[in-house]
């Protein structure tokens, strides 16, 4: 199970917006390929992982990214 | 957001990200005697700095709100509200 924080990874201060950069970088983590799908493997993968270390990667990759969503949105 | 504010936040974000790492990094080093020993280290920076945040600028888990006023985890700042113009 996860919980919101309610903060982002990095403080972050936008001076100069640039959604060019903005689409690039979101299509990286949430578009084909993206790190989002991949996590969401991770996670769905986990459960039928039979060796504890790669249970516990697969959860911990899985969950890091998952976190990545937050700060993302509405920044650009 | 304040200097000071800000500050704080760097640091909780820095040792979060160190602890992240190193979560990953034990999962399959599980008996690295020093990466233990960093993690119980950052694991009770962490648990500082949190305490000390919260009290200070309200929650970053709704868990830690205070509910003895009102339910300020809904009125307190939003991560993605973070200029003055955005904020009502």
């Amino acid at each position: 199970m996860w919980q919101y924080e309610k903060k982002l990874q990095y403080p972050v201060n936008i001076k100069n917006p640039n959604p060019k950069l903005a689409q690039i970088i979101i299509t990286q983590y949430g578009g084909p390929d993206g790190e989002l799908a991949a996590s969401l493997r991770y996670l769905s993968q986990r459960f039928s992982m039979p060796y504890n270390e790669l249970k516990g990667l697969l959860t911990d990759i899985g969950t890091y990214v998952s976190k990545l969503k937050a700060p993302l949105s509405g920044r650009f | 957001m304040t200097n000071e504010q800000t500050m704080m936040l760097r640091r909780l974000s820095s040792v979060q990200f160190a602890l992240a790492e190193l979560t990953i990094f034990l999962d399959t080093h599980p008996n690295n005697a020093e990466a233990l020993k960093m993690f119980n280290m950052y694991s009770e920076k962490y648990e500082r700095l949190m305490t000390e945040y919260q009290r200070k600028y309200g929650p970053i888990v709704a868990r830690d709100s205070d509910g003895n006023t009102d339910w300020e985890w809904i009125n307190s700042p939003w991560p993605w509200e973070n200029t003055k113009e955005m904020r009502k």
